[in-house]
């Protein structure tokens, strides 16, 4: 099915086709962009104007009425930490994209061999995938209380350590819980996608390169990687977005602490928005986060287009 | 603080602090509320009303409620719904729902939220259905907003140091320490025999009973319509409670929730409850007598002689105005003052009435623990000085994350409390 | 590989067989690998393996605990006491299949709806170049950067002038839209594999562009949509926040819904959480496991251009 047309004849064949100005055709290709862009006008656009109006205002969840402040709100955010949260929210969201990036890229790698129950083990690695994340979320508290954890009970009884650890009670460790419990969640997808991605590395290739004396590793970056870095690319960019954007385990397992040090640009948000009732602020917030975003994802889209010949 | 009524008068009247529960009253400082209040016709029709509780949604107090809301229905011949939500996301989303017109009815509140919902504007003022129906003085105290009735109490007590005798006896420990020093030998004693002496709350969720300690260390928390948490005595209570935990006589990743668990299990001798927690405290206990053990204590004072300082707890029950709000506040009123439902609902749960007659009726009942409790602790609990602001939640985030600070060693008692203060400040 | 296109509506299995063929030489390559590759391979399945399954073991030896264990310390690895008083419970609780039914209901729905919708824009990203379409895709890939917890303040207010409140539009109209960007970007990828010619060839013969995109193009994506339909009810799946607010109460889909009904004031059932945890997820696991070769099959064609 054409896995290795090669861009550049699609492309010119496109032209010619999209060049075709008739009616019909136009008319067809409003129809095919109109749904989608009128979702995104209404559930993010519309909102998300809304709030970054709010970000000049003193505006309150609990009463209708707003006043201009100007750049009062982001100023605020600004002067309060915001350098910490900034700082808290890379750390999580590069750690979640990081591991589970890892673990999927070596678990696919693995069960894209032939071996006896490699179908079984690429269904039964999506199971930590279809367990709602918020029941994640519980489990993972579940297991890492300091009271009565299981995890201290393991270690205590293989003698690695004498008194139990508050796991979510150090600043390090918490953070590394949160990004345990999140890379627990999310590696199954990534696995999937990037055993997709491994399934378009023709074999003769391998073949040739075998034959030619290049062992797994430099196999994997001449042969693999050139085929694997568009999907590849494509899920370490929607990771990030999304966990940039993850609330639900932060606010289960940490609820932001200790002492602040899990608090992310989202779980600020949240608190922000639905216990201090103050729209302008978190308005504020949305758009400095957002700004953040972007750049970041502009940078990123820049340098893996440089890198990519297409 | 507490006023010059005996003691056998606060508790034939509900056993709460009068003299405090006035700040829930009478001081919102922050009162920026630009809408009035609603009011009910009283002669409208009987109709269908929604009751939002969080009650509906946990196992203990589920079929008590339905069958409270049914038997209502029944009785007026009308249709009750009962959304629920997780407690821990109730007052968010009642808000959504109350400002976006979506809900309106009778609303299971806990004290400590009525200003936040007060301040949409929504809440009818309940003053006629309050009339004549017995409640105590200070229950009704305790659903007041700005000198309106915005709520009818359903249940008052409060948040006290409940104690297990068995592991106090074992170690040698008094049963009455009257003094901060005398509760603190007790916690080094009770530690000597490999339990946590102390289960008091040290996750953000759950910090903010560290405000009751603040107070007995002297605190006004709040003083002038500004902040107080900079003030030495607040840093003497942070102080203090960074040497329980870093004795060990406290511990890490503590709310209420494990604190139950803790002291259900035995390994914990000590923690801070309502009365309401001590059913699913024995229920998941492995120690059969457990109940028998469990003794209230009231809390120590910095200076003997010093008025034990505890915190007010309860619901109330609110009316949110709009379609069948009407029967909802005769549901409300019905709901905490009947006396045979009033009656029924602590026989079934343990929840103390807040009228007197119900009082009086329970007040024989041969549950030692709750007597004991009131006696000890609910006679001298007052409300929050926080809970008159809107903010209140995120006050009580910023004061817990300071306090977190210090005790894993980021940061100094007096560097943190100034901190804690300021954003207090900024949210006042 | 070409002869794929000869094949209409059958594609679907066709495809994920076909992702086989290619392995052959890789086949043929691992019979020859020595010891030691095959000694990394099991390690390494080994270590994530025991990372990946431990919790979930644990998830089952808590949902068999009793109530009056649960909190024993130091828990026991393998339980004393089994009891399946959890399981008894939930299924002796209705409300918990009415979450049940409502997530599914919600993720299904949210699922063909993602399909359909970013199907055809897809189709107009890979196929058609015109003024604004760069920018627009970046705009589809963006349009989840903003925060969820800000837009569903105003959405809220939205759905309700609408009158969509507590309802499941509310909750399929919003998880479509957040599924958005994953899905049209596989769909992309997928028809930007298919050959300009089967739409030349469709056009010579006399069809225009309606007919030639669905019965030509569609029957070939097959394995795509499927895959592209996996992902986005997994998102309706695992919401939380907004299902918990746009819902309602009788709408209430099982992540919301097993908070409200495990989760207390100050306390927790979590025996009974983790059963009725594991009961409502293994249908979809079950359902999943033999799904996969088409989640993997499905993107892989236009796993190419990423």
């Amino acid at each position: 099915m054409a896995l290795d047309a090669t861009p550049r004849t699609t492309v010119t064949g496109r032209r010619e086709y999209g060049k075709g100005k008739r009616f019909d055709e136009r008319s067809f290709l409003f129809f095919l962009l109109a749904p989608g862009i009128l979702l995104l006008l209404a559930v993010v656009v519309y909102p998300l104007i809304r709030s970054l109006v709010s970000a000049f205002f003193e505006e309150s969840l609990l009463y209708p009425g707003m006043s201009f402040v100007g750049f009062q709100n982001i100023a605020d955010v600004l002067a309060n930490d915001f350098g910490a949260l900034l700082n808290q929210t890379l750390i999580f969201t590069i750690g979640t994209t990081f591991f589970p990036f890892v673990i999927g890229m070596g678990l696919a790698l693995v069960l894209n061999e032939r071996f006896r129950g490699q179908r079984f083990f690429r269904g039964a690695f999506l199971i930590p995938w279809l367990i709602p994340g918020v029941v994640v979320s519980f489990l993972w508290m579940w297991i890492f209380d300091a009271n009565y954890g299981v995890l201290n009970g393991v270690l205590t009884q293989i003698g690695i350590i004498d008194e139990p650890i508050a796991w979510l009670f150090g600043v390090d460790s918490a953070r590394g819980a949160l990004i345990v419990a999140k890379t627990w969640n999310s590696f199954p997808w990534m696995m999937v996608m990037l055993l997709a991605g491994l399934q378009t590395v023709p074999g003769e290739l391998h073949e040739a390169a075998a034959i030619d004396g290049a062992g797994p590793i430099r196999r994997f970056f001449t042969v693999t990687w050139p085929h694997l870095s568009g999907i590849a690319g494509l899920v370490i960019l929607l990771e990030f977005i999304w966990n940039f954007q993850h609330f639900d385990t932060i606010f289960v397992l940490t609820g932001g602490g200790p002492a602040g040090s899990t608090r992310t640009f989202a779980t600020e948000v949240y608190d922000t928005a639905f216990k201090g009732y103050d729209l302008g602020h978190a308005g504020a917030l949305g758009l400095l986060w957002m700004g953040l975003l972007m750049i970041l994802v502009v940078v990123y889209v820049r340098f893996s287009e440089r890198g990519s010949k297409d | 603080m507490t006023v010059n009524l005996n003691r056998r008068d606060l508790l034939r009247f509900g056993a709460v602090g009068f003299g405090s529960l006035a700040l829930l009253g009478g001081t919102a400082g922050c009162a920026t509320s630009p809408v009035g209040t609603a009011t009910l016709d009283p002669n409208a029709a009987a109709a269908d009303f929604a009751f939002a509780s969080w009650g509906m949604s946990e196992d203990a107090t589920k079929p008590v409620l339905l069958a409270a809301a049914n038997s209502f229905a029944k009785s007026e011949g009308v249709a009750v719904t009962t959304p629920s939500y997780p407690f821990n996301d109730y007052l968010s989303q009642m808000m959504l729902q109350i400002r976006g017109g979506q809900f309106s009815g009778a609303a299971q509140l806990d004290v400590a939220w009525l200003s936040s919902l007060a301040a949409l504007g929504k809440l009818v003022d309940l003053s006629s259905y309050a009339e004549g129906r017995e409640y105590t003085p200070a229950a009704l105290a305790a659903g007041k907003n700005e000198g309106k009735q915005l709520g009818l109490p359903w249940t008052i007590a409060a948040i006290g140091l409940v104690t297990n005798a068995e592991l106090l006896d074992k170690a040698g420990a008094s049963s009455d320490p009257k003094t901060i020093e005398e509760f603190e030998d007790n916690l080094r004693a009770l530690k000597g025999i490999g339990v946590i002496p102390y289960a008091a709350a040290t996750k953000a969720a759950g910090l903010k009973d560290i405000l009751v300690w603040m107070q007995t260390f002297g605190s006004p928390i709040v003083e002038g319509g500004k902040s107080a948490l900079a003030g030495d005595e607040a840093i003497e209570a942070v102080t203090w409670y960074k040497k329980l935990y870093d004795e060990g006589l406290i511990s890490a990743d503590i709310d209420r929730s494990a604190a139950r668990s803790l002291f259900a299990q035995g390994n914990a001798a000590i923690y801070d409850d309502a009365p309401v927690g001590k059913a699913g405290v024995v229920s998941q206990s492995p120690d059969g007598g457990l109940s028998d053990k469990m003794m209230p204590i009231a809390r120590p004072v910095l200076k003997s002689g010093d008025v034990p300082q505890e915190v007010l707890w309860g619901h109330l029950v609110a009316v949110v105005d709009g379609a069948g709000s009407q029967t909802a506040a005769k549901f409300a009123q019905w709901l905490t003052s009947d006396k045979a439902q009033t009656v029924d609902y602590f026989t079934q749960l343990g929840l103390p009435p807040t009228t007197a007659p119900a009082l009086s009726e329970t007040a024989g009942s041969n549950d030692p623990f709750l007597a004991s409790f009131t006696e000890k602790i609910t006679v001298d609990a007052a409300a929050s000085p926080l809970w008159p602001y809107v903010s209140y939640a995120q006050m009580e985030t910023a004061i817990a994350e300071q306090v977190q600070a210090v005790l894993i060693g980021q940061s100094s008692p007096a560097d943190a409390m100034k901190k804690a203060s300021a954003a207090v400040d900024a949210l006042i | 590989m070409e002869t794929t296109t000869m094949v209409p509506a059958t594609a679907l299995t066709v495809e994920a067989e076909n992702a086989d063929p290619k392995s052959q030489g890789r086949l043929a390559l691992s019979a020859r690998r020595k010891k030691p590759f095959r000694w990394a391979l099991w390690s390494t399945l080994t270590v994530i393996g025991l990372f990946a399954f431990l919790p979930i073991y644990w998830l089952a030896v808590t949902s068999v605990t009793p109530n009056d264990q649960v909190f024993a310390y130091p828990p026991s690895l393998v339980p004393t006491e089994v009891t399946f008083e959890h399981y008894v419970s939930v299924f002796a609780n209705p409300a918990i299949f009415g979450y049940l039914k409502n997530s599914i209901i919600v993720s299904v729905v949210t699922a063909v709806l993602s399909v359909v919708v970013s199907m055809y824009m897809g189709y107009a990203f890979s196929k058609f170049r015109f003024r604004g379409r760069k920018s627009l895709m970046y705009f589809v890939l963006s349009s989840q950067m903003f925060p969820q917890a800000l837009l569903l303040v105003t959405l809220y207010v939205v759905f309700a002038q609408f009158g969509l409140l507590n309802t499941y539009q509310a909750l399929i109209i919003s998880f479509t839209t957040f599924t958005l960007p994953l899905c049209v970007w596989m769909l992309k990828g997928f028809f930007d594999a298919l050959p300009d010619d089967l739409i030349e060839a469709a056009k010579i013969d006399g069809a225009g562009p309606w007919r030639t995109f669905h019965s030509v193009i569609l029957p070939l994506a097959l394995p795509g949509l499927v895959a592209a339909g996996l992902f986005a009810f997994v998102r309706g799946w695992n919401d939380f926040m907004f299902a918990l607010t746009l819902a309602g109460p009788e709408k209430q889909t099982l992540p919301p819904g097993l908070v409200n009904t495990f989760i207390f004031e100050a306390s927790a059932a979590w025996p009974a959480l983790m059963a009725a945890s594991l009961l409502v997820s293994a249908p979809v696991c079950i359902a999943f496991i033999f799904l996969q070769r088409f989640l993997v099959g499905g993107i892989t064609a236009g796993a190419v251009k990423g």
